[in-house]
């Protein structure tokens, strides 16, 4: 892998939960604990989990829109963890998020043009004059008709609306730009066009992704490096092919098992690995493994002790006691 | 009875209507669909296709002003819908059919526990007393796999979690055994493991009770795994139909072909970063919808003819008929 662009070190956001009984100790939620991944220059680190799993606030964390509780977070060799204020606006030219809903994320009173060049004024980049060849230029990137720029956000598309948060997110030309689920609210078939678009962008710009999602089969199309997050810690990180030509995890392979597929069909559904239950709460979570209370090969000291992160293979991490390595071979407890 | 005699359900010539602003736009154009007892049939499209506007009419829910039926048949246990009376229609709705919407969040009354909302059905319905009505909601939760159900029976919507209420949906939908369910999207706001567990629930009650299932989705992967038969909708009609294993080895409409190529595919061999299938633009608006085939615009095998004129239905094979001119004359 070339030089990581984005190195995150033991990455913790804790949030105190709103108490209102003096006599009960307050409680925490553990939304992000303890995660750490590189993402090299020009490429594309998949996140995927589920609904409470932490891969939001990994992403919101890194550009500081929560508070950090605690590790690293170093961007193109500078450590970014202790900026404060104008230093870290600054330094969020380097790093732009596309938000999962396109509706949300646009001001309905503001015209398409000044959306897309609201960073460079915020971030006050060039002279007026380049601001509006600069978003001429970024209409066209990302495929909108240059005329658009004076419509409102109601009058665009879904697909066109996810265009132009895309477009503002590339405005101050940052180097990582973090996507979070940014085609999971538009319709299937206008899913493949900004996924399409994303790719040409990176292909062309070089750009690197941060991109979380729930769906496997659309990280598995985008990715060149997966990781797995449960109850706010990485299960499982590895290169695209070795996960999923075998994923270790019993919770990665649970996970990919679920996914209903054309070609599987009824068959895949009758071989399907059953999750029992929902994730437990990230508010004080069990000691042990997080994912002991659903695992299907769960062993009592997989519930004593918490498994490290470990690298079983060159490049491929997994949290779990129950994969080992024989030799050269693994051996998985779930298939 | 696994489709011998008549069906279950049988919609032909199906319109609906919605006017405003002096305008009138179609929402359901000519919509034919058969379902059997014992047979899941899928409904695959877009939104804006009339997907979930074909369930409301089949429950005569249509919005109205501004919506309104004009025409068609829709035949449920040998009874035309669209003419019994309202009061009759009382009777069928969450009792002959049952209905599981989108938004377990919504659908949910949040001031009513989870008992006095499944008991309500089956007071009205089946003329239970509250202290038979109680015992079979508990039934009925243990039916869905909800835990501790004799507890949970007490407990209102936001102490659940979203795999929980979409089975206390399950739970309202089927208390008063249904010959048939109408399920629209009944995943869409879950997470796959739970998504998994719905569906498996959802195959389970249909071997056990050998009621129809009709499916609203957009997934091509939940049709491949939960259907029978699929119609795939367009501007407001059934554009294809066919059985499942049909349509997915030789899809015949460009629009179905697109919707499965247009999605990334986890049994794919190794990507290789490449572009996938797009359907170009997007859904026409039902205000304005052309009158040729309404898929013409984002098709990349359009013909002058397209644009002009409708295609009519074409048999192609037993139970597989296609509305698209590139299947003209290829009457089987």
């Amino acid at each position: 892998m070339s030089a990581p662009l984005l190195s995150v070190r033991d990455l913790e956001v804790h949030f105190a939960r709103p108490h209102f009984n003096p006599l009960k100790p307050r409680e925490t939620v553990r939304a992000v604990d303890g995660v750490s991944f590189d993402v090299g220059k020009g490429t594309t680190l998949g996140i995927v989990g589920e609904s409470g799993s932490g891969k939001t606030t990994v992403a919101r964390g890194l550009l500081r829109l929560v508070p950090v509780t605690s590790g690293r977070i170093v961007l193109g060799g500078t450590d970014i963890t202790a900026l404060r204020g104008e230093e870290m606006r600054h330094m969020r030219r380097h790093m732009q998020y596309v938000f999962q809903d396109p509706y949300s994320s646009l001001n309905p009173r503001v015209r398409a043009g000044a959306i897309v060049r609201s960073p460079l004024d915020v971030l006050g980049i060039g002279t007026p004059a380049e601001r509006e060849a600069r978003v001429s230029e970024l209409f066209a990137a990302v495929g909108l008709r240059p005329e658009s720029q004076g419509l409102f956000p109601h009058q665009f598309s879904g697909g066109q609306r996810q265009r132009l948060n895309i477009a503002r997110a590339l405005a101050p030309a940052p180097d990582l730009l973090v996507c979070d689920e940014p085609v999971s609210a538009l319709d299937v078939a206008i899913r493949a066009q900004i996924l399409n678009l994303l790719q040409q962008l990176k292909r062309r710009l070089g750009i690197t992704y941060l991109f979380i999602s729930h769906d496997m089969a659309v990280v598995k199309h985008v990715a060149d490096e997966v990781a797995v997050m449960y109850l706010g810690q990485i299960v499982e990180r590895a290169p695209r092919s070795a996960f999923f030509a075998r994923p270790l995890h019993p919770y990665s392979v649970a996970l990919m098992s679920a996914v209903p597929t054309v070609r599987g069909g009824r068959e895949r559904a009758e071989r399907r690995i059953r999750l029992t239950g929902d994730p437990p709460s990230p508010i004080n979570p069990p000691p042990g493994c997080r994912f002991a209370a659903r695992c299907p090969v769960a062993e009592p000291a997989c519930r004593q002790t918490m498994p490290e992160l470990r690298e079983l293979v060159p490049g491929q991490w997994v949290r779990c006691h129950r994969v080992e390595a024989v030799g050269a071979a693994i051996r998985r407890p779930l298939r | 009875m696994t489709g011998a005699g008549t069906p279950l359900l049988e919609i032909s010539g199906l319109s609906v209507e919605f006017a405003g602003g002096g305008r009138t736009a179609r929402v359901l154009n000519d919509v034919a669909l058969v379902v059997a007892a014992n047979e899941t049939l899928g409904i695959v499209g877009e939104s804006g296709c009339g997907k979930s506007m074909t369930a409301l009419a089949i429950l005569r829910l249509v919005p109205s002003p501004p919506g309104r039926i004009t025409g068609g048949r829709i035949v449920f246990e040998g009874e035309d819908l669209l003419q019994a009376p309202e009061q009759r229609l009382r009777d069928v709705r969450g009792h002959r059919i049952g209905m599981i919407f989108q938004e377990p969040m919504t659908s949910l009354n949040p001031v009513l526990t989870i008992g006095d909302q499944l008991s309500e059905t089956l007071i009205k319905h089946l003329k239970l007393d509250s202290r038979a009505a109680r015992a079979r909601s508990i039934e009925l939760l243990k039916a869905v796999g909800i835990p501790a159900p004799e507890r949970r029976v007490d407990e209102y919507p936001h102490q659940l979690s979203g795999g929980m209420r979409q089975r206390v949906m399950i739970a309202m939908a089927i208390g008063c055994e249904p010959r048939l369910l109408i399920a629209d999207e009944p995943t869409t706001a879950l997470d796959v493991t739970v998504q998994a567990q719905i569906f498996e629930l959802l195959r389970e009650l249909r071997a056990r009770s050998g009621m129809g299932l009709i499916l609203i989705t957009h997934d091509m992967g939940v049709i491949a795994e939960m259907t029978d038969r699929v119609a795939v909708m367009y501007g407001g009609r059934v554009v294809e139909e066919a059985p499942t294993a049909d349509i997915l080895s030789a899809p015949a409409h460009p629009y179905t072909r697109g919707l499965i190529a247009c999605v990334p595919d986890l049994d794919a061999e190794e990507v290789s970063g490449g572009d996938l299938l797009e359907i170009a633009g997007m859904v026409p608006s039902v205000w304005d919808l052309p009158k040729g085939c309404p898929f013409a615009d984002r098709c990349a095998e359009a013909m002058p003819r397209c644009v002009a004129e409708m295609p009519p239905a074409t048999v192609l094979a037993a139970g597989h008929r296609v509305a698209c001119w590139l299947h003209e004359g290829a009457e089987s």
